[in-house]
């Protein structure tokens, strides 16, 4: 009875439940639909997953996320720059935020939380000055808003961008080396240390992918809005937190898997959508996504304390 | 002295804006914006108390923010109700101790880990909220709601003491009361703490019952100094909060720090926004300014090997 | 007049007993020392008299009456205080609040009132003569004043029977002086001590009777007067070597590992000085607190050195992490087998090849039969009983568990191999296994630097013994002149009437 398969039976009867009582619920286009409108978070929360993996937090992603698409517009629509160019600098940009928030935790040793509270205002308030509060960038051309609206074939563009990204990490995380260390440092940092992981690096490292991821994401949110404002991504970082904590990650690192978060992102993408198309109150998402965080973590607990006798 | 190291430090970087300020812009000590800037940190001062707490027993509490929401809405429908103004006040300091004691419940006693509780309360709450208010903001109040009807400077007087008793109380108690000094036991060293007979798990009950109070009472000094009551009230009000208590000097580990550090960081972050318009700098980097204040004191706490 | 009469207690911890029908008694205004190898069970009898453990049977006696099964809390009531040697304050609290816990009532809608705490606490140091800011934090205090301030709040919690597990451990001459100056004064206020402690020369200098535990057993007791330093050592020791260690020729490869001056201030050791060769095993014997693991630190990478080098077959070298430790060649199973030794919530066969992930990887991928395989050979070669390779370790038996801990070292093919404690916690059983095993590497070419406590062991498996006392080598013995007795002697530092077969290599 893992909490994977609790999961998915969850989502299984959502599916049925907003089948039954959604208008045109169970459609490949509303599956398009769901990818479309979950593919930022999904970005975010798959990046996460390496990071609370590691007993660490990230609360700046959706802060990123709008800087990255800040100097994506500045950099297109002010500057001039070729798109693709444009592209790389927020992605760089995430890259180097993620960077001083991996500098931050891993070289002098400042709690993740307290960090990423910080750039969380900082990265914002980046973009915010950048943008004077106001500036909002669009007229982008429609091949690069191909990658938020368009499809392909049945899927929607962001598909395989996040088909991509998951694969990805599921391999690093799952599959590979590294991926067995941040578990390692995420059960017992001192005994990672003492079986020689080169724990400061590896820590660091994953922040700065999540920036990276941050910067990836704010392309498709451009792309899907037709917009970049300083605005942009509030609250993802709260939604990605519980996507990944829903999906069973621990919050204290070292359990988990990269897919459960998708499981957990599902789950939610789901709900939002299924009560929309019921023409349900969209706040019910919120209030169920409450009780289910707080029934996994309950259940959780009861798990683990009858396994510790 | 030594003990106080870190409050001096935050002190001693406020007085330094001040005489930024005082040399740069000296219109920014007109009587009208300082008072302004004092109302503003009220409620976040009042929040900040109860979240020192919290933080000093190792917890953290990101729902504030939208219990401060609900706090605000519970007392404009009790005054729309007709009721006065000292009931609506009680009636929303009762609400927010309720949304305490929730998250209180969860953490304390059955034992989950606070900050995904808070993250769950905190998105379940607001929620909640704008379904039952659709999102409409409560209008048509009664004349005697804004500024509790004493008129505006009485009011805003009676908001800034009103903050500043709160935290002389609770900094008297913490200091005074056992129940205060068990505050740190717990964050020091909670098992420690439950063999000397402290009761850890009933005091992390209590911080977390009253941040709920303190929340509710924070809405409603900032509720009253308007017309009608925004159901969107609080957005980014716990950051802004955790951020002044870490400034300030209280480490997220739990056991260490003090109301004074966090009355320093609220009024730093406080007048930082303000002192920037006065110092020539665009408002909108306010933002940035804040979040750049907190990694500079981690930072600096973390270079000179304090615990963090 | 007797303060405290523990008849015939005995302890097994899963089958090892730590205590077998000790029975001793302290008088009120007595010095009673308590001496013992490491793991002669003196810890465990510390822990049931204040009863943070319950003894299988026997009794404890107050002012003659019987108080079994009573907790810590009234123990403390009924006047029994320990200070251990790793005082155990709140940190964040300054020493006035530390010193009123315990003894103001619990009741949490108290005043406080700070004068009267302040007040309380300067008369409480004043007591012990310590010279102690009162708002000072507890953690910002040395050891050597925190526990000052722990005997404080012993006296202030008008204790009469005061439990001292090596309290000079940590500290200066010049503290241990004023300590002894303290411990007799309580004995002057008719407070009766128990006083454990390796060093021979305390003893000597404040005990008014000695007891000497060895295996569990108190196999004597005796006053002061009526003892020697000699006949202590030999109470301490006196066994036929019952195990049966693994034969072993002494190889005498190339020398693969060499210190020289090696220097490290912050962990207490200096001018360490050795060399080992392929297929040796030396011995590193020393009391707690001499040295030894904050040397393996240092070899280790986990500490940096001050001073000193350390050379691998001949070339310089620099370890400056673990992770460059485990490239070098080094590999160190820790002495902390739950927190460093392994990680409990990881499975068997990822427990193994953590530290070689290398060798069970392609191109940073994991190769999971590789992995199975590597851990099914290490399972079979050490006979490690586990339900299965993807058990979690936590649920392996403590010797089990080791047996991990040390296939996941020899997974990295190293060229040194240091292990502290290898047969701590476990079972008879499992100890012959390790030592077997231990036996086998040495034979196939590692240099070996075998950290242990027990006597017989390191006498039974090394081929010479290094000495540690105090973070310096006292001296490195030869496996055919080493005795317990020799061993023993260099590391308490006595100088034994019968002269010693101690040499300095």
């Amino acid at each position: 009875m893992t909490h994977e398969r609790v999961l998915a039976a969850c989502l299984g009867l959502e599916i049925v439940l907003f089948t039954i009582i959604g208008s045109n619920f169970l459609t490949l286009a509303n599956a398009g639909e769901i990818v479309r409108a979950s593919a930022e978070v999904g970005l975010l929360a798959i990046a996460l997953t390496p990071v609370i993996l590691t007993g660490g937090i990230d609360l700046s992603v959706g802060s990123l996320l709008a800087l990255c698409a800040v100097v994506f517009g500045i950099a297109s629509r002010e500057a001039g720059w070729p798109i693709a160019l444009a592209a790389v600098a927020a992605i760089a940009t995430g890259v180097a935020a993620g960077s001083l928030n991996a500098a931050l935790v891993s070289r002098l040793g400042v709690p993740p939380l307290i960090v990423t509270l910080g750039t969380f205002s900082l990265f914002r308030g980046l973009a915010e000055a950048a943008t004077a509060g106001v500036r909002n960038y669009s007229n982008f051309p429609a091949g690069f808003l191909f990658l938020g609206q368009g499809t392909i074939g049945f899927f929607p563009a962001q598909a395989p961008v996040l088909v991509m990204v998951a694969v990805g990490f599921w391999l690093l995380v799952h599959r590979t080396t590294v991926g067995r260390t941040l578990m390692a440092i995420g059960f017992s940092t001192d005994g990672a240390r003492y079986a020689g992981v080169p724990v400061g690096r590896r820590v660091g490292a994953v922040y700065v992918l999540s920036g990276l991821c941050a910067g990836v994401a704010s392309l498709l949110y451009v792309a899907r809005l037709g917009q970049a404002k300083a605005d942009a991504g509030t609250g993802f970082e709260l939604m990605a937190i519980t996507a990944v904590v829903l999906g069973g990650t621990s919050i204290f690192g070292g359990r988990g898997s990269v897919g459960g978060t998708l499981l957990g992102l599902a789950t939610l993408a789901v709900l939002q959508n299924g009560l929309r198309l019921a023409d349900l109150p969209a706040e019910l998402a919120g209030v169920v996504t409450a009780a289910l965080l707080l029934a996994a973590l309950g259940a959780n607990r009861l798990f683990e304390g009858r396994n510790r006798g | 002295m030594m003990t106080h190291r870190r409050e001096l430090s935050v002190a001693a970087a406020y007085a330094a804006l001040l005489a930024a300020l005082w040399f740069i812009a000296p219109s920014f000590f007109q009587p009208a914006n300082l008072r302004d800037v004092l109302v503003a940190a009220a409620p976040l001062l009042v929040a900040g108390v109860g979240m020192t707490l919290v933080i000093l027993t190792r917890q953290i509490d990101i729902s504030i923010g939208s219990q401060f929401a609900i706090c605000a809405v519970v007392a404009g429908l009790l005054a729309k109700d007709g009721l006065a103004m000292p009931i609506a006040a009680a009636g929303a300091v009762a609400a927010g101790v309720a949304l305490g004691a929730l998250n209180g419940a969860l953490v304390a006693a059955i034992g989950l880990p606070s900050i995904v509780v808070t993250l769950a309360t905190m998105v379940g709450l607001r929620e909640a909220l704008r379904w039952t208010t659709g999102g409409e903001w409560v209008q048509d109040l009664p004349a005697g709601f804004q500024w509790i009807g004493l008129g505006q400077s009485a009011g805003r007087a009676g908001i800034v003491v009103a903050a500043a008793i709160v935290w002389a109380v609770v900094a008297w108690a913490l200091r005074h009361v056992a129940a205060g000094r068990a505050v740190y036991a717990t964050g020091s060293d909670a098992e420690a703490a439950r063999l000397a007979g402290m009761r850890p798990r009933l005091v992390v009950f209590g911080v977390f019952v009253l941040m709920g109070a303190l929340t509710g009472l924070a809405a409603v000094l900032s509720a009253i100094q308007f017309i009608d009551v925004q159901t969107n009230a609080g957005a980014g009000f716990e950051l802004r909060v955790i951020a002044a208590v870490v400034v300030g000097g209280t480490s997220i580990a739990g056991g260490r720090g003090s109301l004074a550090g966090s009355l320093v960081g609220v009024l730093l972050l406080a007048t930082a926004g303000p002192a920037l318009v006065f110092l020539g700098a665009e408002a909108h980097w306010d933002r940035a300014l804040q979040g750049a204040i907190v990694l500079a004191a981690v930072a600096i706490d973390s270079v000179r090997g304090a615990r963090l | 007049m007797t303060l405290l009469r523990v008849r015939d207690l005995s302890k097994a911890f899963g089958g090892v007993h730590a205590l077998r029908n000790v029975s001793l008694d302290l008088a009120a205004g007595e010095i009673h020392a308590l001496i013992g190898e490491n793991g002669a069970g003196k810890s465990t009898l510390v822990r049931i008299l204040t009863g943070a453990l319950a003894p299988d049977s026997g009794t404890i006696e107050i002012d003659g009456r019987e108080v079994n099964g009573a907790g810590p809390a009234r123990m403390r009531a009924l006047g029994v205080a320990p200070i251990y040697q790793q005082p155990a304050l709140f940190p964040d609290l300054t020493v006035a609040e530390n010193l009123a816990v315990g003894l103001e009532p619990a009741r949490l809608w108290r005043l406080v009132s700070w004068r009267e705490r302040r007040r309380r606490a300067r008369e409480m140091l004043a007591r012990v003569g310590a010279d102690i800011g009162v708002d000072a934090p507890a953690r910002t205090l040395r050891m050597a004043e925190q526990q000052l301030v722990e005997i404080a709040r012993a006296l202030g919690a008008e204790a009469r029977v005061v439990l001292m597990d090596e309290p000079t451990a940590s500290l200066t001459d010049r503290e241990t002086a004023r300590l002894f100056e303290l411990v007799r004064d309580l004995r002057a206020r008719r407070i009766g001590i128990i006083y454990i402690s390796h060093r021979l020369q305390e003893i000597a200098a404040l005990a008014d009777r000695v007891s000497v535990l060895r295996d569990g057993e108190l196999v004597a007791t005796r006053r002061r007067s009526e003892t020697s330093g000699d006949e202590l050592v030999r109470l301490m020791v006196g066994r036929e070597l019952r195990a049966i260690f693994p034969e072993r020729t002494v190889a005498s490869g190339d020398v693969v590992l060499e210190t020289e001056k090696l220097t490290c201030r912050a962990s207490g050791i200096a001018d360490v000085t050795f060399q080992v060769r392929a297929g040796e095993i030396l011995g590193f014997a020393g009391l707690v607190g001499a040295g030894r693991t904050e040397l393996a630190h240092v070899l280790f990478g986990l500490t940096p050195r001050d001073s000193g080098t350390v050379r691998l077959r001949g070339g310089a070298v620099r370890v400056g992490s673990p992770a460059d430790a485990v490239r070098l060649g080094f590999a160190y199973v820790p002495e902390d087998r739950r927190r460093h030794g392994v990680v409990g919530e990881m499975t068997v066969a990822a427990n193994t090849t953590l530290a070689s992930l290398r060798a069970i990887s392609r191109a940073g991928f994991l190769d999971f039969d590789a992995e199975r395989a590597i851990a099914t050979t290490y399972v079979k070669r050490f006979a490690i009983r586990a339900r299965s390779i993807d058990a979690p370790v936590e649920t392996l038996s403590g010797g089990n568990q080791q047996k991990v801990a040390l296939a996941r070292w020899l997974a990295t093919r190293p060229q040194v191999l240091i292990l502290d404690e290898p047969t701590q916690g476990v079972d008879v059983a499992a100890k012959a296994e390790i030592h077997d095993l231990i036996g086998e590497l040495a034979t196939q070419g590692l240099a070996i630097l075998l950290i242990s406590s027990e006597l017989p062991e390191i006498l039974g498996m090394s081929d010479r013994v290094a000495v540690m006392r105090s973070g310096r080598i006292a001296g490195i013995v030869d496996r055919v002149a080493a005795t317990e007795e020799s061993i023993l002697a260099l590391a308490l530092g006595h100088a034994s009437s019968d002269g010693g077969a101690a040499s300095r290599s």
